[in-house]
C-alpha cells in the first residue's frame, strides 16, 4: 500500500473537497477501518464548512466540522526529553492541534507544520498562548527524540513531539477516529514511507474536537480559524 | 521515468532527475519552423541592411531558446508546481522578453507582403494589434492568468498549463506588435503614443508585483501546498516572484521606454 501522504498529495483543493477525497483514499488504503472512516465521511459530507457559529461569534470556521465531537483523549507518551507527557493534563484548557506524522514524510507533514508555524508566528500572544501543537510520530524507529526535537524546533520551538510504541500510537489513533498509520514496503535502500492520516485534529478548550483540518488547509484558513478556536469554551 | 507532454503541477516531491516533455519540444519545433520561414527573405524582396537583419534574426533565435528554456525541464515543472518565483520568470520570458525579440527578427518584406495581400491573416493581425485592444487584451490576460483561482485550477492539468503558457506568449506577441512592427501603418501611433501604450499596458504588471510582494499569505495553493524544493518558505518564494516582476520587468519596461523616448528625441535632429 502506498502512503496516505502520497495519496493526499492530490487533495490540495478546498478543505471540504480535500477532506472528502482524502477520506475516500483512506478508505481504500485500509479497509479494516471502514466503519470509522464511514462515520467520518458521513460527517464531512453532511457538515463540511459549517461553523461552531455560536461560540465563534457567528463566523464559520474553515475546517471540516465533525458530526460527532471527539473527546480529548487521555494518554501518556514520551516527549523529546524522555519525560512522560500526560496529554490530557498538559494540554488542558488549550486549543490543541494534534497531528500524526513522521519526519521523513515528503509532503503532508512539513507542509502542515510550516503553515501552522508560519501563521502562529504572526498571531498575537493572546491567541498563540492558548494553542499547543502536538506531533505524534508514526515512525518511532527512525524518529529519535533528538531528531524529532530538532525537526519540530525548525518550525517552532513550542511544538511538542511525542513518541510511543506503535501499539500505543494505534490506540490513540483509534480513540481520535483516524486511520492507523501503516509503514510501507522498504525500497532497495531500506527507505520506506509511512501511511498516516493527513488531518490535523483541533481540540478546543471544551476538551473536545469539533473540527479537523485536512491536507489542503491554507495559511489563510489557519489565520482565520485559530483566533476563533481559542474562543470556544 | 514519467513522460508528460506538458509541465503541470503534480504535487509529488521534486526530484532533480530529468524528465521528458514531448509537447514542449513539439511546440518549440513548430515555433522554430514558423520563425525560420518568416525570417527568410522573399525572393523578390527589397535589399536590406544585412548586418541589422542578422542581429535581429539572432535575437529572434535567442527568443526561441528562451521559450524552450522557460517551458522545458527543469524550469517548466518548477514553475508549474513548485516555485512561484520560477513561474514569474516564465511570465517575463514568455510575455515580455521573447515576443519583441521574435517580432524584431521577422522579415519586413514578408510582413509587408502579407499586409499588401490583405488576406484573412492580415486582417486578423490588424484587428487584434489595434493598440487599445492589444493593451486591454494583454492586461486582461495578465490579470486573469495570475488570479489565484485560475492558476490553482489551470496548473493542475497539462492542458490548463499549456493554455496558460500559450496565453502568455500569444498576448505578448499581440502587445508588442504595435511597438515593434510598423505595419499596419497607424498614423496616430507615433513614439509618444507608443511610450504611453507601453506604460499603460504594464500597469497591471506593477499592480501584480506589488500584490505578490505585500500579500499577507501565499496567494497560490499549488505553491503553498507543494513539497518544498528549497529552504525558502512559500511566502519568501512569493515575495521573490513579486520582486522579480517588479525589478526585472519594471527595469525592462523603463529601458524600452527610454529607448523609445531617445529615438523620438533624436528624430528631428536626423531630419535636420
Amino acid at each position: 500500500m502506498r502512503a496516505v501522504s502520497a495519496l493526499a498529495r492530490r487533495a490540495d483543493r478546498a478543505p471540504r473537497a480535500d477532506y472528502l477525497s482524502l477520506v475516500t483514499h483512506l478508505y481504500r488504503f485500509n479497509r479494516r477501518n471502514a466503519v470509522s472512516l464511514a462515520v467520518v465521511i458521513a460527517a464531512a459530507a453532511l457538515l463540511a464548512g459549517c461553523g461552531l457559529s455560536g461560540e465563534t461569534g457567528g463566523r464559520a470556521l474553515r475546517g471540516v466540522k465533525l458530526a460527532q465531537a471527539i473527546p480529548r483523549p487521555d494518554f501518556t507518551l514520551t516527549d523529546t526529553h524522555g519525560q512522560p507527557f500526560d496529554f490530557r493534563a498538559k494540554t488542558d484548557d488549550t486549543v490543541t492541534l494534534l497531528f500524526f506524522g513522521y519526519l521523513n514524510c515528503p509532503d503532508v507533514c512539513p507542509v502542515h507544520m510550516t503553515n501552522i508555524a508560519t501563521v502562529m508566528h504572526g498571531l498575537p500572544y493572546d491567541v498563540t498562548g492558548h494553542v499547543r501543537v502536538v506531533f505524534i510520530t508514526t515512525d518511532p524507529a527512525r524518529d529519535t527524540p533528538e531528531k524529532l526535537q530538532a525537526w519540530l524546533t525548525n518550525f517552532d520551538p513550542s511544538f511538542i513531539g511525542l513518541r510511543g510504541t506503535p501499539e500505543q500510537v494505534k490506540q490513540i489513533e483509534t480513540a481520535v477516529k483516524v486511520a492507523p498509520a501503516e509503514p510501507g514496503q522498504p525500497d532497495s535502500s531500506g527507505a520506506y514511507e509511512v501511511g498516516h492520516a493527513a488531518q490535523v485534529i483541533a481540540f478546543t478548550r471544551d476538551d473536545s474536537a469539533h473540527i479537523v483540518y485536512p491536507f489542503g488547509t491554507r495559511q489563510a484558513d489557519w489565520a482565520h480559524d485559530l483566533p476563533l478556536l481559542v474562543k470556544v469554551q | 521515468m514519467t513522460v508528460q507532454w506538458w509541465c503541470s503541477a503534480r504535487g509529488v516531491p521534486w526530484r532533480w532527475s530529468w524528465q521528458a516533455y514531448p509537447g514542449v519540444w513539439l511546440m518549440v519545433l513548430a515555433l522554430a519552423a514558423a520563425y525560420a520561414r518568416w525570417t527568410r527573405p522573399l525572393a523578390d524582396g527589397e535589399a536590406r541592411d544585412a548586418a541589422t537583419s542578422a542581429a535581429r534574426r539572432t535575437g529572434g533565435w535567442i527568443a526561441v531558446v528562451l521559450v524552450w528554456a522557460s517551458l522545458d525541464w527543469p524550469g517548466g515543472p518548477l514553475g508549474a508546481g513548485y516555485l512561484a518565483s520560477v513561474h514569474a520568470l516564465q511570465f517575463l520570458l514568455l510575455a515580455m522578453f521573447a515576443p519583441p525579440l521574435l517580432l524584431r527578427g521577422l522579415d519586413s518584406g514578408r510582413i509587408h507582403a502579407l499586409f499588401e495581400r490583405n488576406g484573412l491573416a492580415a486582417r486578423v493581425i490588424s484587428a487584434v494589434t489595434q493598440p487599445l485592444l492589444a493593451m486591454l487584451t494583454f492586461t486582461v490576460i495578465m490579470l486573469a492568468t495570475h488570479a489565484p483561482g485560475a492558476v490553482d485550477v489551470l496548473m493542475r492539468t497539462q492542458a490548463g498549463a499549456f493554455l496558460l503558457d500559450m496565453a502568455w506568449l500569444a498576448s505578448g506577441l499581440v502587445f508588442w506588435w504595435p511597438i515593434v512592427i510598423d505595419v499596419p501603418v497607424r498614423k496616430h501611433f507615433g513614439p509618444p503614443m507608443r511610450i504611453l501604450y507601453l506604460f499603460g499596458g504594464t500597469q497591471a504588471h506593477l499592480y501584480l508585483s506589488m500584490w505578490l510582494l505585500l500579500a499577507e499569505f501565499p496567494a497560490y495553493g499549488i505553491y503553498e501546498l507543494s513539497p518544498r524544493v528549497t529552504a525558502l518558505s512559500a511566502m519568501e518564494d512569493q515575495q521573490i516572484a513579486g520582486g522579480l516582476l517588479l525589478l526585472i520587468g519594471g527595469t525592462y519596461v523603463l529601458a524600452v521606454i527610454s529607448v523609445l523616448f531617445f529615438r523620438w528625441f533624436a528624430e528631428p535632429q536626423a531630419e535636420g
